[in-house]
């Protein structure tokens, strides 16, 4: 059986996009794949996302980024409403991470203080407790357990947390998840 | 014996307790020994990892740390988790800066990441560690006449060069284990497409239209119901079934991966928590025959 042609010397080429903003992404680590998208739109027509809200286009907010629309890019929720679910990465001829390129793009709004409210409410709660379910976490719950033959106690640790958040979460203003 | 630590994540105890559960009756059946993750954190998926990347390296890294301490490599039953973890492996390994700074927080309470285990989703145990013919060997009550649909879960198959499971466009391994347990593997249309659940927090109207396509999908098939490897496309596929206008007859009962197993395995179903599942999985249960 013949093997399929690799996608030849092309798989590695690089654009040079020249817009501050898309050298900005480009410059942490996973922003690098910015360099290698060719707006084909395929993204776009494999993301489930996509298909069920007309508001969100994948490949339109890789050519905003391109286009040095920072602003508009760094103000809007729809980098957050990417699932990181990856379906369109096996899509893409290119090797563009989308995800790679939205969790920069998050990154640097949220150096900015723009963390949409559910984001910004559920890291405040893993920084409190350590774990995400510590208030659904009953009784009830603990019967349940038993009644499975499991620990009933989860055994969590909420200390470390509040290193990280010291660390990364109150140095300063530029860290910090603040209000929007 | 091949011998794990256990990182169930946040989820599974609280929400999906017959998960853990049936996980830890059915790796015990096929000679696999697990120990509990004692002290464990967030892996800070999603959330976390979304507003910090070195929070999240260390969050996950302590993890990974802490699995060191108990000399075993970790397992991983949730797609979030095995994704965040062997993300953040992959990181540390490649980027000893990353690495540093992750062990100088850890320093603190003795912990060290010396990148010495590996994590392993579920999926991977039961194909790596135990293997099909010794699972073959295991089956005593084998089902029959019943069809199944795979749900794999994006995070636990991709990124394949990071989390290196299964064939991330043409999945195999819940498929595989269906069919030796006597069952009938059914494909079906975006078979690798997401449940919805990651869009749960920002627009649970968009995560359930997602999950709704993937269930109509499936019934298109006519199965008898669906087998999940990952704790919150279980929940998210069992819930978005409930939304209104669902009817109660129409609804396809959604199954973990051992909990399926379990019962061919000569594994009671009350041990492996299936009275918790929201939709009685009794007509997939019915067919299992004594041999
Ligand atoms: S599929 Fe790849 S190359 Fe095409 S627009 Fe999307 S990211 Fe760019
Ligand atoms: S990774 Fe994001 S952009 Fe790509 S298909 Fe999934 S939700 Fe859409």
């Amino acid at each position: 059986m013949m093997s399929e042609p690799e996608h030849g010397p092309e798989k590695d080429v690089e654009y040079h996009p020249n817009s501050r903003f898309s050298q900005e992404i480009a410059a942490e680590p996973g922003g690098e794949y910015i360099r290698k998208c060719i707006q084909c739109g395929l993204c776009t027509a494999s993301c489930m996302v996509a298909n069920y809200t007309d508001k969100y286009r994948p490949r339109r907010i890789i050519q905003k980024i391109l286009l040095g629309e920072r602003e508009q890019v760094l103000a809007s929720e729809l980098p957050w409403l990417c699932m990181t679910c990856r379906l369109c990465e096996e899509r893409c001829q290119e090797g563009v991470s989308l995800a790679e390129i939205f969790h920069v793009v998050r990154d640097i709004a949220a150096r900015e203080g723009r963390v949409p409210k559910v984001f910004k409410d559920t890291v405040n709660q893993v920084l409190k407790d350590g774990w995400l379910l510590k208030d659904a976490f009953s009784d009830f719950i603990q019967d349940d357990r038993t009644d499975l033959g499991l620990n009933p106690e989860v055994n969590f640790d909420g200390e470390f947390v509040k290193k990280v958040k010291k660390r990364y979460f109150e140095q300063g203003d530029k860290e910090e998840v603040k209000d929007e | 014996m091949k011998e794990f630590v256990l990182y169930t994540g946040c989820t599974a105890p609280v929400r999906l307790p017959q998960y853990e559960a049936s996980v830890k009756v059915v790796l015990d059946k096929l000679g696999v020994k697990i120990v509990d993750m004692k002290g464990a954190n967030c892996c800070g998926a999603q959330y976390v990892e979304s507003v910090n990347r070195h929070a999240f390296a260390a969050m996950s890294g302590r993890i990974l740390a802490l699995a060191e301490t108990y000399d075993r490599d970790i397992l991983a039953i949730c797609g979030a988790c095995s994704g965040s973890l062997k993300w953040i492996k992959h990181s540390l390994d490649n980027d000893w800066k990353l690495k540093d700074e992750v062990n100088r927080i850890l320093a603190d309470e003795g912990l060290e990441y010396t990148g010495k285990i590996q994590v392993k989703h579920l999926l991977q145990v039961f194909h790596e560690d135990i293997g099909y013919d010794a699972i073959k060997e295991a089956i005593v009550k084998p089902y029959s006449a019943v069809r199944l649909a795979a749900h794999y879960g994006c995070h636990v198959t991709r990124p394949y060069d990071i989390v290196r499971v299964d064939d991330p466009e043409n999945p195999t391994i819940i498929d595989h284990l269906i069919e030796i347990a006597g069952a009938t593997a059914v494909d079906y249309t975006g078979k690798t497409r997401c449940c919805g659940g990651p869009m749960l927090a920002m627009d649970q109207e968009v995560a359930t239209k997602i999950g709704m396509d993937k269930i109509r999908n499936i019934r298109a098939e006519n199965v008898d119901g669906i087998v999940t490897a990952c704790v919150f496309c279980d929940i998210q596929l069992t819930q978005v079934q409930f939304g209104e206008g669902a009817q109660d007859e129409s609804r396809i009962p959604v199954l973990t991966l051992p909990q399926f197993l379990g019962p061919a395995l000569g594994i009671e179903p009350s041990r492996l928590g299936i009275g918790y599942n929201k939709i009685s999985p009794s007509r997939v249960f019915a067919s299992v025959v004594e041999v």
